[in-house]
């Protein structure tokens, strides 16, 4: 832990996070309960009867998952099957032949590359349906230049501002190849139904730099998405992003070196299965963003590895609203507006400010008029973490000490308070950090409103306590009067196998990625 | 080899070929190839290039519908249009009789190119006036736009480099961009589909020289800011600048200044337009004379950014950030309103802080020159200093608020 002095800037800092909340208060006759579905009894003696009184039957379903039969393969309306199908073949050299075509093809044809290296001047722009893009290969991770099985597209001279691929349309694959160096977006995939990115690699040579571009794998407004076998490295916002999509699965891949490794933003129905997100500031963030129309829910993360995303946050050298800009170096999960997310069997460990985070979304915008496309999507609600190992070595050094009471004010607020908790007796952030805002306005009397079940997890053995509930706003009240010792005192630290948490998760449950093997 | 004579000039000046008279439109029809002067040197009888082989019209104005006409076969090169005679090197691209020059009270800004725009609407067909939109421009109507360096910004009709010149054609299926690429001789430009990148170095209004990677786009980039998506949710292909309120001008033909609205009507091209005194106008966004600095930054906006930035806009969707001159809201606008997937270091928090341009999400991103960050993007590699500035001194005049 880094050995803090509590300032008055670090109590402006609590204060700054969650300074407007009192804004909301409008909002708590409205709603004190979380839009949760229904919580599920875990069955065990432990739970005597704390659900009382806060069910919310059904009041989200109309966003279940309505069981459709999809297993990450084509779901969409449209298909080639019955239209002529035509394929292109391009080598290195006819870089110029090959964006004349890409800008005249007819639907349905495949575009292959031969092995090697392409060098472009602007964004390859794909505006047809069913198109197949596919090389030789991804290549390895810092190869710049295509090899005799792989294909490597180069935008390193790029018009500026330009993305590398850049598509609308529905069934788009690609495969087999590597994206380098994109200006924008490796890959930016938009308003597609049925997309699937294979065997992909997107990179930018330098690590740590600002200047790269944002996204790696990004389709966005889109529907039925698959990544899988892909990797991601150096991007300045996140390597894999899948944003206001419904249904999506992100697989078999690995995000490194990133500020975000993957993102799951204002997206209905995600599998997130079997990835590795290592070395990231944060490895895998699920939030909503306020403003937007689609609310996130319906989100399955299963047996990943998040492990040891520590790298400085370096989205951003300036004030920014980007969200990940915010983030603390360190963060295993980070979880922000979002609901219905069930975590298993997943591995977290060595991040250095908290494994995983559950917050309100009122965290990066308190004013709730400015959630309301969404029906008001700033809560958090319904997170089961279940059958997952914590590997230990977590929240003992937050934001990697590097604090910044402007950019990334939870890593602050963290290391201020944990620095006094030290001295209490508390030797780091536990596993899974609540910020106790959602619902707003609760009753303090109920230890877990929001239904976080923690549930069967393993975790090292010298653990004590395994969740916090920060009370943040009345934590920031007191430290903003200086009052450190109340502050932490309203900081609340729970056993793994506290009652309240030890609940089976919610109801209905997820069905997305049942049909996947 | 540069030209000797400025293109622009010479495309407005030298248009003027006068005859308005409707019962002989000027163009010779060509004969029902349909693609007209392939290839051949064209004798000299100037030819608008499109076919009218195609069913017979009724003889009700057609404004926009989809015909069932057969579709316009693209030229490989701009010559192959019949759109215009001469070339930029031998002093002047000249539009032929029909193709009708225009200017926009505010253009949109493309890193400083010097651009001339033509409008032609076939013969036998009308466009029909919009109070808003676009002009609805019948089937067959072309719109060229063509995109040039002076050497030296200060004086812009000296030394004048033609980079490329973009064709919009309204097919019976709907609007296409086609770019054409301009060859170092200046003798013909040539159908570049894929785009292409092309160096540019101008000294600019300060004196400074500036170089950098001009990107023709390619035909599919054309689609990101022309794009509106329809009541079914499809994207569909709209012209941009053909707004009554940017038209709505004076412009010289034949020696005579004219409204180009009522030059259209005249010409027999244009139904509906009402009384001038009905007429929307945009002013000149610089011109402090023509408006006050309210209306010049909601035009400049209006004429910039929305096209994307509109209800009907992708980007407008995704950001919910509408700055059309039709938007009222001010949070709408941005007033206090964070950006959605910001993505980058972008200078603030909200997309306007009144009275704090440098804190501002929308100021920044015109303003920067760094990629990933800078607005629009595509079509602007360096900085408009005085758009910028247009929108720094209207962010500063709002009342201050601190948005918290």
């Amino acid at each position: 832990m880094p050995r803090l002095q509590w300032t008055r800037a670090s109590s402006a800092t609590l204060l700054a996070l969650v300074g407007a909340l009192s804004l909301t208060a409008c909002s708590d006759d409205d709603d004190t309960t979380p839009d949760s579905g229904v919580k599920v009894d875990a069955g065990t003696t432990t739970d005597a009867g704390s659900d009382a009184g806060t069910t919310d039957a059904g009041s989200d379903a109309g966003s279940v998952d309505t069981g459709i039969a999809w297993d990450g393969g084509s779901a969409g309306t449209f298909s080639c099957e019955g239209k002529t199908q035509t394929t292109l073949n391009f080598a290195p050299g006819q870089e110029e032949a090959f964006q004349d075509q890409v800008n005249t093809l007819a639907e349905c044809t495949t575009i292959t590359l031969a092995p090697g290296t392409y060098t472009f001047d602007n964004a390859i722009t794909i505006r047809k349906n069913g198109i197949t893009l596919v090389g030789a290969g991804k290549g390895a991770k810092g190869e710049g230049t295509g090899g005799a099985s792989s294909t490597v597209l180069v935008f390193t001279n790029a018009a500026a501002n330009s993305n590398g691929l850049d598509v609308v349309g529905d069934r788009f694959t690609v495969s087999n190849l590597a994206v380098w160096n994109a200006k924008k977006d490796a890959i930016r995939v938009e308003s597609s139904t049925d997309v699937v990115m294979r065997g992909v690699r997107t990179e930018w040579e330098k690590a740590d730099q600002e200047s790269n571009g944002k996204y790696g794998l990004y389709p966005v407004k889109s529907k039925y998405v698959l990544i899988e076998d892909c990797e991601a490295y150096n991007a300045a916002d996140a390597g894999i992003y899948v944003g206001q999509t419904e249904y999506a699965v992100v697989r078999n891949s690995i995000a490194k070196q990133n500020v975000a490794g993957i993102e799951i933003e204002n997206t209905k129905f995600a599998y997130v299965l079997g990835n590795t997100a290592q070395d990231n500031t944060t490895g895998l963030v699920v939030f909503d963003l306020p403003g937007n129309p689609i609310k996130g829910t319906d989100i399955r993360v299963k047996n990943n590895v998040i492990t040891g995303n520590n790298r400085n946050n370096f989205a951003s050298v300036q004030a920014s609203s980007s969200t990940v800009s915010q983030v603390p170096a360190g963060t295993g999960t980070f979880m922000l507006a979002s609901r219905r997310v069930e975590l298993t069997g997943n591995t977290w460990g060595n991040n250095n400010t908290v494994d995983v985070a559950v917050l309100s979304g009122l965290t990066i915008d308190s004013n709730p008029a400015n959630w309301s496309a969404a029906g008001g999507n700033w809560a958090s609600a319904d997170v089961y973490i279940h059958d997952n190992t914590f590997q230990g070595g977590s929240g003992d050094n937050v934001d990697n000490g590097n604090l910044s009471q402007t950019r990334r004010p939870l890593g602050a607020a963290l290391a201020a308070l944990y620095a006094y908790g030290e001295t209490q007796g508390t030797l780091g952030v536990e596993h899974l950090v609540w910020d106790g805002l959602d619902p707003v306005g609760h009753d303090r009397a109920q230890i877990n409103p929001i239904n976080i079940c923690f549930v069967n997890n393993t975790l090292p053995a010298s653990t004590t306590t395994a969740i916090v509930d920060l009370d943040l706003q009345a934590a920031a009240t007191l430290a903003g009067q200086g009052n450190l010792a109340g502050a932490w005192g309203k900081t609340r630290h729970y056993a793994a196998n506290k009652a309240e948490f030890n609940c089976a998760g919610f109801s209905p449950a997820l069905t997305i990625g049942d049909a996947i093997q | 080899m540069k030209p000797r004579l400025p293109v622009v000039l010479l495309a407005l000046s030298l248009a003027a070929c006068g005859s308005s008279d409707p019962e002989n439109p000027a163009p010779t029809p060509d004969a029902g190839t349909s693609v007209p002067d392939a290839g051949t040197e064209d004798a000299g009888v100037p030819d608008a290039g499109v076919p009218d082989a195609g069913p017979v019209d009724s003889g009700t104005p057609d404004a926009g519908e989809p015909d069932a006409g057969p579709p316009l076969a693209i030229p490989n090169t701009l010559s192959g249009y019949g759109l215009f005679t001469g070339s930029p090197a031998d002093g002047g691209l000249v539009p032929v009789e029909g193709n009708v020059p225009y200017t926009l009270s505010t253009a949109l800004f493309s890193d400083y190119a010097v651009k001339s725009r033509t409008l032609y609407i076939p013969p036998g067909k009308t466009a029909r006036y919009q109070p808003m939109a676009a002009l609805d421009l019948p089937v067959g109507t072309l719109i060229t736009k063509t995109f040039a360096f002076p050497a030296d910004l200060r004086k812009p009709d000296q030394d004048v480099r033609v980079i490329e010149t973009r064709v919009l054609v309204h097919q019976p299926s709907g609007w296409e961009a086609w770019p054409y690429v301009w060859n170092a001789e200046q003798t013909e430009a040539t159908l570049a589909t894929g785009g292409r990148s092309r160096d540019v170095t101008f000294i600019d209004s300060e004196g400074e020289t500036r170089s950098f990677k001009y990107a023709v786009p390619s035909k599919n980039q054309c689609q990101q800011c022309h794009h509106l998506v329809d009541d079914k949710g499809a994207q569909v292909m709209h012209p941009i600048g053909v707004k009554a309120r940017y038209l709505h001008r004076t412009n010289t033909y034949g020696g005579v200044e004219h409204d180009q609205l009522e030059y259209l009507a005249s010409l027999g091209k244009l139904d509906g337009l009402p009384a001038a005194a009905e007429l929307p106008k945009a002013p000149d966004a610089f011109d402090p004379q023509a408006a006050d600095l309210t209306t010049r930054a909601r035009t400049y906006l209006d004429i910039n950014c929305a096209h994307c930035h509109n209800p009907k806009g992708t980007a407008g969707i995704t950001s919910q950030l509408f700055l059309d001159i039709g938007t009222t809201s001010m949070f709408s606008l941005g007033e206090c309103k964070r950006p959605g997937s910001a993505g980058s270091g972008v200078g603030g928090e909200f997309d306007i802080l009144p009275g704090n341009h440098a804190e501002s999400i929308l100021w920044y991103r015109m303003h920067t020159e760094e990629s990933g960050k800078m607005m629009p993007q595509i079509g602007r590699t360096v900085r408009h200093a005085e758009g910028s500035q247009l929108i720094a001194d209207w962010i500063d005049s709002l009342p201050a608020k601190t948005c918290k």
